[in-house]
């Protein structure tokens, strides 16, 4: 009863929340549903309802391969990569970029560093190949330098590496803004007092600077951990794409789960994959806020 | 005699030190220029790589490859590819989804982000808590896809690249952050006058809204022009490519003379490497002219976000 009255009585605000209710509906709740296709051995033409239900046989099919340690492990590994040096080096940049006095300086840089945030993965791609193809630029300075071409596309055990340099590269301009909003909020009183007992540039930035922001830095490490076992498509598969030399360090569950899905078709065992993904996501979540109220009480997210 | 000549030397020991630190200081100071600059042009260099390269001939691009400083210069690329069908097809379907795609997202998103924001809202919690969840679990790739292709029907369609992007919850939630920023009176004020809630909405608070309408706006006009992930899963049909996907289209090997020409016969060989290049320029060059606007309005809404959590 209170329900309706509720509605009726502001009928004109809940209108205005119609399209976006609809929305969410629409692509994120119903489609949960498809979780149910992970016990079943689907057809599209039968549909959700009338497919063959199959019990746990895609996760058994899943689970009895080596594939899903691999993902598994790929996109926790990246993912800490990207999370350690990504938010560790826009840190260092935005506290560099606090301290530098020019104005100038300070504008024109960030400009630049900002403008890869803005660019899509597929054209990131395309700039690595120019400097990671057999005839790209890199291979050109090795061979000034005197040193042999290297097969960047073949060479398995560096990608880890070339991935999280790239992560660095397109997103150290946008969370070293993050931290200069919360830098500039320093109190400069601080900075005085330490100046006259004699600390040092470094003593201020580890013992003043870094201590001011630890939330600001805890909030964005628990954000990276609560999505720990959901990889960047977007990236991976604009990088890596189909070229399965690479799998063995790059392949991440939602590259797998695409790939089950757009290439091989097999609705049953994709959605399986995506479940086992949202239960570990779902978790990791729980878990993390509960640490992160232990820790920091102000920076839990709910 | 003793005592001055050990506070002499107590005095200049004291100046040494304070001119070692200051000397540290300095080279400290150094060190963070140079990292500053050199962690600049690393980021700047790639689309200079890009650009550059982009004017070469194929020619010169089968004899030395990608070089920073290319030694012959030609137009065959974009020759190559304005004369085609492909290039410009695709730039209006990508045009066509941005604008139509941003235009129906901001509007969507104010107004939803209002009633999550409004306090005479009995359920405004329940429903921001729904949309958290919605952003942090999505409803999952399989389903997704056959809500799309197969009950939304929606497969090769320019719609399907606008709709499942309408309401971003990370940028309701910068909105709701703003909209509670608003002093609670000017509802009352209104109400007193007799004006509807909608009537409110959209004379009153959207006109105080819109800086943050515009940054909002710019964060879903990017969004809409780099995607490439529903064209990849939903548009088999080379008509409806955005430019995103014709990028990679170009990347991975396939005829590139029948694909940029649109089934028009050239008479010269396709510059392969240069036309991926000059579609790459071409695609980011909005952006590029647009940057000082964009990275304006990007820094206002991160700094948003990031205060509100």
């Amino acid at each position: 009863m209170g329900f309706i009255k509720e509605i009726a009585k502001h009928r004109q605000l809940y209108v205005l929340a119609v399209p976006g209710i609809v929305f969410l509906a629409l692509f994120s709740y119903i489609p949960m549903f498809g979780h149910l296709i992970a016990f079943e051995r689907f057809q599209p033409v039968k549909g959700v309802w009338g497919s063959k239900w199959v019990g746990l046989n895609n996760f058994k099919f899943f689970f009895g391969g080596h594939d899903w340690l691999r993902v598994t492990f790929n996109t926790v590994y990246l993912n800490l990569l990207f999370l350690l040096f990504g938010l560790g080096f826009a840190i260092a940049l935005a506290i560099m970029i606090n301290e530098v006095g020019s104005k100038i300086a300070k504008k024109l840089s960030q400009s630049f560093i900002f403008l890869p945030y803005f660019i899509s993965w597929l054209v990131v791609s395309l700039m690595m190949l120019a400097f990671l193809s057999t005839d790209g630029i890199m291979n050109h300075w090795l061979q000034q330098a005197g040193i042999d071409a290297v097969n960047w596309y073949q060479r398995v055990q560096l990608w880890p590496f070339i991935l999280t340099f790239v992560y660095v590269w397109k997103f150290a301009g946008y969370y070293s803004i993050i931290f200069l909003a919360a830098i500039v909020g320093i109190s400069s009183e601080y900075y005085e007092s330490a100046k006259i007992d004699g600390a040092t540039r470094l003593q201020q930035m580890v013992y003043i600077t870094i201590p001011s922001i630890r939330s600001v830095i805890v909030v964005l490490m628990l954000l990276g951990v609560g999505r720990i076992f959901f990889g960047d498509f977007g990236m991976i598969y604009g990088i890596v794409g189909d070229n399965s030399i690479l799998y063995p360090t790059t392949d991440v569950i939602d590259t797998y789960s695409f790939r089950a899905l757009r290439q091989l078709g097999n609705f049953g065992m994709s959605s399986a994959v995506v479940l086992y993904q949202s239960v570990m996501g779902l978790l990791a979540i729980l878990l993390f806020n509960r640490l992160a109220q232990k820790i920091d009480p102000d920076s839990s997210l709910f | 005699m003793e005592n001055t000549a050990a506070a002499l030397w107590q005095k200049t020991a004291r100046t040494r030190i304070k001119t070692d630190r200051s000397w540290g200081e300095k080279a400290f100071l150094l060190f963070m220029y140079a990292f500053i600059i050199l962690f600049s042009l690393v980021c700047v260099v790639p689309f200079w790589i890009v650009l550059a390269n982009s004017f070469t001939s194929e020619a010169n691009f089968l004899k030395y490859g990608y070089q920073l400083f290319p030694n012959e210069w030609s137009l065959d690329a974009y020759n190559y590819l304005l004369h085609g069908g492909q290039f410009l097809t695709s730039y209006s379907n990508s045009l066509l989804v941005t604008v139509i795609g941003t235009v129906l997202s901001v509007v969507i998103t104010a107004m939803f982000a209002y009633v999550l924001a409004h306090p005479k809202v009995k359920y405004r919690r329940i429903l921001a808590f729904l949309t958290y969840l919605a952003m942090v679990l999505g409803g999952g790739l399989v389903g997704f896809y056959i809500m799309v292709a197969n009950w939304l029907h929606l497969k090769d369609s320019l719609w399907v690249l606008i709709l499942p992007y309408l309401l971003n919850p990370f940028y309701a939630f910068i909105l709701v952050a703003f909209y509670k920023s608003l002093p609670y009176e000017i509802n009352e004020a209104a109400t007193i006058d007799g004006a509807g809630d909608m009537y409110l909405f959209y004379r009153i608070i959207v006109p105080i809204s819109t800086p943050v309408i515009a940054t909002v706006s710019l964060f879903y006009a990017i969004q809409y022009w780099n995607d490439w992930y529903l064209a990849l899963l939903f548009i088999d049909n080379y008509k409806l490519h955005p430019l995103q996907l014709m990028i990679r289209q170009l990347m991975s090997n396939l005829n590139v003379a029948s694909y940029v020409g649109g089934g028009a016969s050239y008479r010269v060989a396709a510059p392969t490497s240069a036309i991926q290049l000059a579609t790459v320029c071409l695609t980011i060059g909005p952006i590029v002219l647009l940057y000082p606007f964009l990275q304006k309005y990007f820094v206002k809404g991160i700094t948003i976000g990031a205060v509100k959590g």
